[in-house]
């Protein structure tokens, strides 16, 4: 993946490479075409000259009859030369080309224009030769001048245009900045990023509703949670305070106490759903902070420690094997602590009397982890799919849980980027896995 | 001692006026915001029951103006809103402890006694079990001069019974007490069944432990003097 920045500031450097090659490749030709044309129209008016010459004082003067017929003259530069020779060829020639001479032993090149003309039934080779060294120093030195230009201005418009688009897309990396952060409504950034671009006002703007949108049905739903819990658990407090009132009563018969006591019982299964689902709402709408760090082995023995006599009771051995401690950072420690209760409480519960219960940690892949395994009856794949599904889940026969523990660690487990596994073997028990995420590392 | 009870729910106002007069308290109670308001105004309470969430009038406002007016009342926040922030305010503005509805009677009661107790810098005195003395101070308990070890869990419960002596206990009261309530969910009456098994064992090798009461059906006891 290539950053937006890059891309423009390599596009930037790629098209001035071509245009600079373009150029260096056409501008010389150019520059030779014009040249040559100019040499051209030169040697076109010195021949006009010339045939204007001979027109007026004849051809003789430049003559001489006597042995070869030709005229030559050169400049003491060799720059220029002109000759004038008599010729037996039949055709009219007027050319203008590029020819070698060799001038006292010095071969240069020239540009001629050759002519025919007759005079006195007579006819005539007028050649006019204008060396080329000077054009091609020129060409030679354009390509320089043309190079060294470029080169720098290729390195300046480079930084230039670096800086600049750093600068026009700055915006642009707040709003990606924002967005990335869109999933955790409390820590919002609803300031207008500065920009005069309108292309990223829009888009902050429409970011920026989006934002409400969601802090809204955010605040919504907190609301929705808050209500409900004030409309149910009201009347449930109120049912229990008379309830308990009556078990206070110094002439209370036991059987009616027991009875009493058996409506409490109902009364607080009701109660212990109802703050189960707002702990799960809470958890699920992000009330919750995950600002502590804590030692998964400490807690992890904690809970055993806890767990011990009930597992005592039941005659199943409850051990931790700790390969490894973890230092869990950004975390809610009442909340992880809550999930591997319900965990092992849970393998506690599945385990029949001379079982086993064994929480472990163990590095893996680079990974955290954690198993909680025990040797009870196990599940079958069906069982296993739905275990951490709200009320399918009726793993144990003592029916005092509702059915959701497994759920709660399941959401407390996502809220906290740990991924649960399960497998099972009927017969032979039931290990849960926790790969904890690598940033908590 | 004073209460104003502060609870728009009728029915749970005269529940806990009555459970409290029974323990000796002065009650009076207050539906609405502004009720409460002027009461708060007029009498000295030493106790302010206050729920959050009245109809009229945001709760935490009362407990603001109370202290402006220099009231001297405990505050203790009970609500059914539950939101880690109102209780964080709440503690914030001087109420001295909060309790999430539905709550047991007796557990506001040993609320409304620590908050006394700190109020008054007043210490548990040491109590007598038959041959055991519950020494509060180091939190241990002693049978003729040798400790009996218990766990801290073991010693709560111990302590939370005798606290309440001579009252039943439902098994669920003894669990929200220990274990809180973010538990909830595995709230197996078990549990305070096996620490009391446990309880006794320890307790018994030292000496009997009649007071320690199983009331069939209902709960646990402590009868003692």
């Amino acid at each position: 993946m290539i950053r937006l920045k890059t891309k423009l500031a390599l596009f930037n450097l790629l098209s001035k490479l071509v245009f600079s090659a373009l150029f260096l490749l056409f501008l010389p030709w150019i520059v030779e075409r014009v040249n040559l044309r100019q040499v051209d129209n030169d040697l076109i008016q010195k021949r006009e000259n010339t045939i204007d010459l001979i027109g007026k004082i004849g051809i003789e003067p430049f003559i001489y009859s006597d042995t070869s017929g030709t005229f030559g003259s050169y400049n003491i530069l060799k720059e220029e030369f002109i000759s004038l020779e008599r010729t037996g060829i039949s055709e009219e020639l007027n050319y203008i080309d590029i020819t070698g001479r060799i001038i006292e032993g010095e071969e240069i090149t020239y540009r001629v224009i050759n002519y025919t003309f007759m005079v006195d039934g007579q006819k005539y080779l007028l050649e006019i030769g204008k060396s080329l060294a000077s054009i091609q120093y020129a060409r030679r030195n354009i390509n320089r001048i043309i190079l060294v230009f470029l080169g720098f201005i290729i390195l300046i418009t480079l930084v230039t245009d670096l800086q600049y688009t750093r600068i026009i897309l700055f915006p642009l990396k707040k709003i990606s900045g924002k967005l990335k952060e869109i999933s955790s409504p409390l820590t919002f950034d609803m300031t207008p990023v500065k920009t005069n671009t309108s292309d990223f006002v829009s888009l902050d703007n429409a970011l920026r509703d989006l934002m409400v949108q969601i802090d809204e049905s955010f605040r919504k739903e907190k609301d929705i949670t808050v209500n409900i819990s004030h409309e149910l658990l009201t009347p449930v407090s109120v049912l229990r305070s008379k309830l308990e009132n009556m078990l206070l009563k110094e002439n209370i018969d036991p059987d009616t106490a027991n009875k009493v006591e058996e409506s409490l019982k109902t009364l607080h299964r009701l109660q212990s759903l109802i703050n189960s689902l707002l702990l799960i709402a809470r958890i699920e709408s992000h009330q919750y902070l995950r600002d502590e760090s804590f030692s998964v082995q400490v807690l992890l023995q904690e809970i055993i420690e806890e767990l011990n006599p009930i597992a005592e009771d039941k005659e199943v051995i409850l051990t931790g094997e700790f390969m490894k401690d973890h230092q869990f950072i950004k975390a809610n420690r009442a909340l992880v602590f809550s999930m591997f209760y319900n965990v092992v409480n849970n393998a506690i519960r599945n385990t029949l009397a001379n079982g086993k219960v064994v929480v472990r940690t163990l590095p893996e892949h680079g990974n955290f982890k954690i198993s909680i395994s025990d040797t009870g009856n196990g599940m079958s794949e069906a069982q296993v799919s739905t275990l951490f599904t709200r009320f399918k889940t009726k793993r144990g026969d003592d029916g005092d849980g509702t059915g959701i523990g497994l759920a709660i660690a399941k959401v407390i487990a996502d809220f906290h980027k740990i991924k649960i596994s399960v497998t099972s073997e009927p017969g032979k028990g039931t290990i849960f896995s926790f790969i904890f995420p690598e940033s908590s590392l | 001692m004073n209460v104003l009870i502060v609870e728009d729910e009728t029915g749970l106002a005269k529940e806990i006026a009555s459970f409290l007069k029974a323990e000796n308290f002065l009650c009076d109670l207050a539906f609405t915001g502004i009720e409460a308001s002027e009461k708060i105004a007029v009498n000295l309470y030493d106790f302010i029951l206050l729920d959050l969430g009245l109809p009229d009038y945001n709760g935490l406002d009362l407990i603001r103006e109370a202290k402006k007016a220099g009231s001297e009342a405990s505050f203790i926040i009970i609500t059914a809103r539950g939101a880690v922030e109102d209780k964080v305010k709440g503690l914030d503005l001087g109420a001295d402890d909060y309790l999430a509805k539905p709550f047991a009677l007796v557990e506001l009661l040993s609320r409304i006694n620590a908050v006394s107790r700190r109020k008054f810098n007043v210490k548990i005195q040491d109590i007598v079990l038959g041959d055991f003395i519950m020494q509060n101070q180091s939190r241990k308990l002693f049978c003729e001069g040798n400790e009996v070890d218990l766990t801290k869990k073991e010693y709560d419960l111990l302590h939370y019974l005798v606290l309440n002596r001579n009252k039943v206990l439902t098994r669920h009261q003894l669990y929200e007490h220990i274990w809180g309530n973010i538990l909830d969910d595995q709230y197996d009456s078990n549990f305070i069944d096996v620490h009391i098994k446990n309880l006794r064992k320890k307790l018994n090798f030292h000496s009997p432990s009649p007071w320690l009461e199983t009331v069939r059906g209902v709960g646990y006891r402590v009868s003692a003097g």
